[in-house]
Formats: C-alpha cells, sequence, structure tokens
C-alpha cells in the first residue's frame, strides 16, 4: 500500500511499513508527544504539589513575599507567551497548507517572543542576586528595602524564594531548550533536509512549545497575582 | 472549515479559531490581573471604595479560586485549540486527558496534612523543635502540647 501511494504522489511521506496508513503514522507521532508530556506534567506536578502545601501552610506570609516580584514583568512576560505559542499554531497551520515562507515567518515570530521572555527573565532575576533574595548563604530577609511589607518568617521567605527560583528556572530551562527547538527546525526547513517530509515535525515542537506555554499560565498567578 | 474533516490529511485548524481563542487568552489574563489587584491597588484609586476593597480582601479563598479558575479556562483554550486535542484521534485526547488526571491526583495527599499538625522540624519554627518523633517528650524539649492540634493527645497521654 505504501508503495502505492508513493507512485501516486511523489511528494507524500514515506509510510514505513508497520503502519497502516499516514494518518495512522502521524497519530503514532502525536500519542508519543504526548506521552513524554505527560512525564513534564508529572515533573512540575511534583513542584505544583510542593508549592501548594506551603501555601496552605504559610498563607499570609506568601502575600508579604509576593510583594518583591514584579506582577508587571511577569505579566509582561505572560503576554510574550500566549503571542509565541499563538503565533507557533500559526507556523503550524502554515506547514499543514506547505506555505514555507509563512511557516518561517510565524517560527521567527515565535523566537523571538521567547528571547523577549528570557531578558525580561534576566531583568526580574539580576536585581534578586543584588537584593539578597536567593537562597543561598547570602539570603537576607526581610531585604533593606522592601516594596512590600517585609514582614514574616525568614525561613518561611526562604521557601517562598527556593520554589520561586526552581519553578521559574525550570521553566526558563524549557523556554531555553524550545529556542534551541525551534531555530534547529527552523535550520531543517530551510536546507530542506530529508527528514522533514511533512508538517508533523512543527507539530511535534509546537507541542512542546504550548506546554511550556501552559505551565506559565500556572506559575504567573501562583507567584506574581497572590490574592491579599 | 469546522467540519472539513476531510479524508487525507490533517485538520487545519482556521484562523478564525486560531485567532479567537488568542483573544480570549489576553481578555482572560487581563481579568486575573484585575481580580488579584483590585484589592491592593483599587483603594489607591478608587479611595472613595476603600470599605468596598477590605470586604475583598476577606474573600481571599474565592480570589484564589477565580484565579485558578481562569488559569485552567486558559489552559483548557490552549490545549483544545492552539494544540489541537479538540480535533485529534481519540487515543491522542486518552494521553492529553491522562497526564492532568494524574496530576489532580497528587492532590489526594492534602487529605493526609489536613488530617493532622503540621510536624514539628529542628531549625525551622518559632519555638525550637526537637524534630523528634510526636509522642517523644524529653526535657529541654518543646513540650509537646505546643503544637497546634496536639493539645488533646498530649492530655490523654499524660493521664497515663
Amino acid at each position: 500500500m505504501s508503495s502505492h501511494q508513493q507512485v501516486l504522489d511523489p511528494d507524500a511521506p514515506v509510510v514505513y511499513e508497520q503502519y497502516e496508513d499516514i494518518e495512522q503514522q502521524q497519530e503514532t507521532y502525536i500519542v508519543g508527544m504526548w506521552a513524554f508530556l505527560v512525564t513534564e506534567v508529572m515533573m512540575f506536578g511534583a513542584l505544583f504539589l510542593v508549592y501548594s502545601l506551603y501555601r496552605w501552610n504559610f498563607k499570609g506570609e506568601f502575600f508579604i513575599f509576593h510583594e518583591e516580584l514584579s506582577w508587571q514583568l511577569g505579566g509582561l512576560n505572560t503576554m510574550n507567551l500566549l503571542l509565541s505559542s499563538f503565533w507557533m499554531a500559526k507556523a503550524v497551520q502554515a506547514a499543514q497548507l506547505k506555505n514555507i515562507k509563512k511557516q518561517m515567518k510565524f517560527l521567527t515570530g515565535t523566537v523571538i517572543c521567547a528571547i523577549g521572555f528570557l531578558v525580561i527573565k534576566a531583568m526580574e532575576w539580576i536585581p534578586k542576586f543584588e537584593h539578597h533574595l536567593v537562597p543561598n548563604n547570602s539570603f537576607i530577609w526581610p531585604p533593606a528595602h522592601p516594596h512590600g511589607s517585609g514582614g514574616g518568617s525568614p525561613e518561611h521567605a526562604r521557601v517562598f524564594y527556593s520554589l520561586y527560583f526552581i519553578m521559574t528556572g525550570l521553566h526558563g530551562l524549557h523556554v531555553i531548550i524550545g529556542i534551541i527547538a525551534i531555530s534547529i527546525l527552523m535550520f531543517m526547513t530551510k536546507v530542506k533536509a530529508k527528514v522533514i517530509t511533512d508538517y508533523i515535525p512543527t507539530e511535534m515542537v509546537g507541542l512542546y512549545w504550548h506546554f511550556v506555554d501552559l505551565v506559565w499560565i500556572f506559575l504567573y498567578p501562583l507567584f506574581y497575582l497572590i490574592p491579599k | 472549515m469546522e467540519e472539513s474533516h476531510a479524508e487525507h490529511g490533517p485538520h487545519v485548524i482556521s484562523n478564525k479559531v486560531l485567532n479567537q481563542t488568542f483573544v480570549l487568552l489576553i481578555i482572560l489574563m487581563l481579568l486575573t490581573i484585575i481580580a488579584a489587584r483590585a484589592p491592593i491597588d483599587g483603594p489607591k484609586y478608587l479611595p472613595g471604595m476603600v470599605d468596598f476593597f477590605k470586604k475583598w480582601e476577606y474573600a481571599w479563598p474565592v480570589t484564589n479560586l477565580i484565579a485558578l479558575g481562569i488559569a485552567v479556562i486558559k489552559a483548557v483554550n490552549v490545549i483544545q485549540y492552539f494544540m489541537g486535542v479538540k480535533y485529534a484521534s481519540n487515543l491522542s485526547k486518552v494521553y492529553a486527558v491522562g497526564g492532568f488526571v494524574g496530576f489532580t491526583l497528587l492532590f489526594i495527599l492534602f487529605w493526609d496534612y489536613a488530617g493532622r499538625a503540621w510536624e514539628p522540624v529542628r531549625g525551622w519554627e518559632k519555638v525550637p523543635s526537637t524534630a523528634l518523633p510526636r509522642d517523644f517528650d524529653n526535657d529541654g524539649g518543646v513540650p509537646y502540647k505546643q503544637y497546634p492540634g496536639n493539645e488533646k493527645a498530649h492530655e490523654s497521654k499524660s493521664e497515663h
């Protein structure tokens, strides 16, 4: 069946012999990617669980600690990731319609947003080192010039900032991996690499990128928008 | 476009659906910010409504639920339309839902934490802790009954 299909359409992707048809083959790629994303959900899930337990136990204090974070910069980054996710969805659509030029345009937009995200993240992180809010030996609570009331227990503040740096750090690492993945995809699409026969590689990278966006959708309200 | 499930080739999600999803995501994001910041910044800009925002502060369980509820709606939209799960095969849907079911099941652990007092850990409590088993009450250590929820247990122990 596969050889028959190739004769009909020389540009059609190859159907490997273990599959019935191209739909089944493409479904296995998507299911495989989702299986990977399930493991990612569980990895972040453990951290969200730890966060929830401490947030529950240190209810009022977490509000005081979060006042040192900038909800404006966090909001800007949310906007950034939502836009990049939107462009990624557009890139997948362009790949499905075999419009390479449009696809490359949207992928470039996605990468620019991702780099913008990291720049804003650095603008948040670097002052935290100067204000001794990084949970290492130099950690000091309350800070010299607190934005909020600066109250609460120093040990509990340390827990909050440990969670903040671990969770946004792991998310930031995913953004960096995403930038590398999208760049490789763009390069291979540009040089018309043999492995790219259809829209599936773009779809795979897209699923990963939307997952990165999903994590941030929860991180933003949990760290930057703690209700009073 | 919505129903154009062709025999061959993938389901192409229309521009209209993608644009609507994006606009919805941005609106929801602004709503979360407004809901969370209103009791903090509200009195600055609307000094006449201080009493209203004071009441808002007591509603922190509700505002928490609003923030998370909006985040869940955003996530569902990203999964359904940007990730295309709405148009994917049933097997893909099982995987997409399965991860989040597993994630929710993690929170069964709260049952345990809700049912007993927080474990004392040395150096982490405002009163010095022994970080010893719950029923251990040595001299110089913290009286066991100082931990909230343990008073009753202490009374029954001292009867012996």
